[in-house]
């Protein structure tokens, strides 16, 4: 059975606003920026985001609800994502592999269904808000091998439906121009200028060890089954060659260094790697405080 | 002026006294958010007596007690909620997502709140799936004791205990993780489904300032304004009926109760229940009798608002008279002359007065709605203001 890790990245994009709206910035730039959920809330309160990842899969859910403006989903295209079109011809065995491992026959046959469909759809911002629909859809296929008898079964396309309905109502505008690219961090971090840099960095390693709900959807999404998160890492600054502590400092001091034009960066880290990072901060800015609401979930806001 | 009696200093009471300001604010949250009355109160027991069988611990636990007494003060003044807004319902539906980050906002304020309260308010409505709001946190990013919140929430909404539980299961996996799930239907069957009210726990609050309730008071009162969107009436209303008590030699302790209640009276106007009429009574001319109905409404409503709150009780009399008229067709009573309570009299006058164009007319009331003494009272007030 796989492993559903406990421990997640915990972002608060209601106190990271506050953060911004007392330091008056009305732009914000997130070169690590995973599932970009926080950009969309910042942005639906005014302020302008720019994001970026090495996961396409990010990439495309943030061209769905952070780029994206206006473009939604009506019923009768939701309806042909979730469910085998008449007349298409598709690729049933493109996720065999995973079948009786973690997913029973007809949920491989609709991963591959939905990988399909996924792909036809019209425009970026369609594809992103599907993308993300059908992602909370097999979190909830993967969770319920855990707890088989505790979780309702639901039809797959009926779950699929209503959370990709879901995803739906999140898409905003807010009359500035939002970006998301698929880079690495330095380039995310010198292409944009924004009033403020916030890093939530990997922790040393993190992609060796990354949850199995992030790393298997970029697995479907690329519709290869044995794809790992390590080949979207390789070469990239938190890669393989930040492996040891000094090498892993350096590439974080590179990016502080990297975002000297930034008036300030938020960097959230948590207690227990605390100690590592704010020595690396405070020597890249000389105003440096510390906001810890929770161990797991503290600031170092830092200015020039 | 003082508005609340001296407790001497006893620490236990001024507690006490701010436990009670508390419990007024999440009923004016449950109005605000349409919650039924008592909402606020109740979800504050469930989640305790939820959190000993989910294994909370106790500072948690009291923090889970105010947090669910202000699960929805964050409604008051919202967009969602506010009266008189009228939004698309994309929208309406994208600000009421905010509710609970505002609310955490608000329980930052309140400094002597145990520290974790503030943030259970702002994830009171996060699901384990990440679509809930505000933060769409996901999994175990979110804490066990505001998952315990929005379980309590959800038994309350529930008319129907045993509905909640059928609720709850289905949201396993989805709105909760399966063991917070199957937490709750452990302490279901432990406690039938009836939850017992229990007392604040008054240890948990910090030491309480001298001026800390009168701080807070006026904090409610400038957020029921803003969203009612009178922006500064309340003030209005406590000079003028403070100068009239002044006048008319009102008793310390009427004053105080007339003080309290000038800033509170708009509660019932922030009600959005079936039973009350959710009209602006700024819609109506306060000396016609069109609009009575309304004014008698919400002055029931805001002295219900304070039934069982111990310290409000003398202001409750004077809010739910408010409506009642001199010469004894007023609502909802029909009392009249001596039978009104002299402070009520005086804030209805002060309340008709702020609200009028052409404030002269107010003599032409003197003897049907109002006291002609308390009017003479006012006018005097206003004149010597002016």
């Amino acid at each position: 059975m796989i492993e559903l890790q406990e421990r997640t990245r915990r972002i608060s994009p209601s106190r990271l606003h506050e953060i911004l709206q007392r330091n008056g910035c009305a732009s914000m730039v997130d070169p690590f920026m995973g599932l970009p959920t926080h950009l969309n809330y910042l942005k639906r309160h005014g302020i302008a985001v720019h994001g970026g990842d090495l996961l396409e899969w990010f990439v495309r859910v943030g061209e769905g609800i952070v780029a994206n403006d206006l473009t939604i989903l009506r019923d009768s295209e939701v309806g042909e994502i979730v469910e085998m079109l008449p007349g298409r011809i598709y690729s049933l065995d493109t996720f065999k592999a995973w079948e009786g491992v973690f997913f029973s026959e007809e949920q491989c046959v609709y991963l591959s269904v939905w990988h399909d469909n996924v792909r036809n759809l019209r425009s970026d911002g369609q594809t992103g808000l599907a993308i993300l629909g059908l992602w909370r859809t097999f979190c909830y296929w993967l969770q319920k091998t855990q707890n088989p008898d505790d979780m309702p079964d639901v039809a797959p396309s009926e779950l699929a439906w209503s959370y990709i309905r879901e995803t739906e109502a999140w898409v905003v505008a807010n009359m500035r121009h939002n970006t998301i690219r698929q880079t690495d961090v330095l380039t995310t971090v010198e292409a944009q200028r924004a009033d403020a840099l916030f890093l939530a960095p990997p922790a040393r390693n993190s992609f060796r060890s990354a949850d199995a709900r992030i790393w298997m959807w970029e697995a479907w999404w690329q519709g290869n089954p044995y794809f790992t998160i390590e080949h979207a890492y390789r070469d990239s600054l938190f890669g393989a060659r930040a492996a040891d502590p000094p090498a892993y400092a350096r590439a974080l001091a590179s990016v502080l260094s990297a975002a000297d034009a930034y008036p300030l960066v938020i960097v959230q880290t948590t207690e227990q790697r605390l100690a590592d990072i704010e020595g690396i901060v405070a020597n890249a800015r000389p105003n440096v405080e510390v906001l810890a609401p929770h161990p797991y979930e503290i600031y170092l806001i830092a200015k020039k | 002026m003082t508005l609340f009696q001296d407790t001497g200093g006893d620490p236990r009471a001024q507690q006490r006294l701010l436990a009670d300001l508390l419990a007024l604010y999440g009923a004016v949250g449950d109005a605000a958010r349409g919650c039924r009355p008592q909402t606020s109160g109740r979800v504050a027991a469930t989640a305790v007596s939820l959190a000993g069988v989910a294994g909370i611990a106790p500072d948690l636990t009291d923090a889970l007690y105010f947090a669910g007494l202000l699960h929805a003060v964050g409604a008051i003044g919202n967009r969602a909620h506010r009266a008189g807004e009228t939004l698309p319902e994309r929208i309406a539906r994208m600000e009421d997502w905010d509710v609970p980050a505002q609310g955490a906002r608000i329980a930052e304020t309140i400094a002597e709140l145990p520290p974790a309260t503030a943030d259970l308010i702002r994830w009171q409505a996060e699901r384990w799936d990440g679509t809930g709001y505000p933060d769409q946190l996901r999994w175990h990013g979110i804490p066990r004791a505001a998952v315990v919140l929005a379980l309590a929430s959800a038994f309350v909404a529930c008319d129907d205990p045993e509905e909640s539980l059928g609720f709850v299961t289905d949201g396993a996996g989805r709105a909760y993780s399966p063991e917070m799930a199957r937490t709750f239907t452990m302490w279901f069957h432990t406690v039938g489904g009836e939850v017992a009210a229990v007392a604040p726990p008054l240890d948990a609050l910090a030491p309480v300032l001298a001026d800390a309730h009168a701080t807070l008071l006026d904090r409610i009162a400038d957020r029921i304004d803003a969203h009612l969107g009178v922006d500064g009436r309340w003030q209005r209303v406590a000079r003028l009926s403070e100068g009239a008590a002044a006048i008319l030699d009102l008793a310390p302790v009427e004053r105080n109760a007339l003080a309290i209640a000038a800033r509170i009276y708009g509660a019932g106007e922030v009600t959005s229940t079936p039973a009350v009429v959710e009209r602006s009574e700024a819609a109506f001319d306060p000396l016609a009798r069109l609009g009575i109905d309304d004014r008698a409404a919400h002055a029931l409503a805001a002295a219900a608002m304070l039934d069982g709150i111990a310290a409000l009780a003398p202001v409750a009399a004077i809010v739910g008279a408010r409506a009642e008229w001199f010469d004894g067709s007023g609502k909802p009573h029909g009392l009249r002359q001596k039978a009104i309570p002299r402070a009520a009299a005086v804030l209805a006058a002060a309340i008709a007065y702020t609200g009028l164009d052409h404030k002269d007319r107010i003599d032409g009331a003197a003897g049907t709605q109002f006291d002609p003494a308390v009017v003479r009272a006012i006018l005097e007030t206003a004149k010597v203001r002016a």
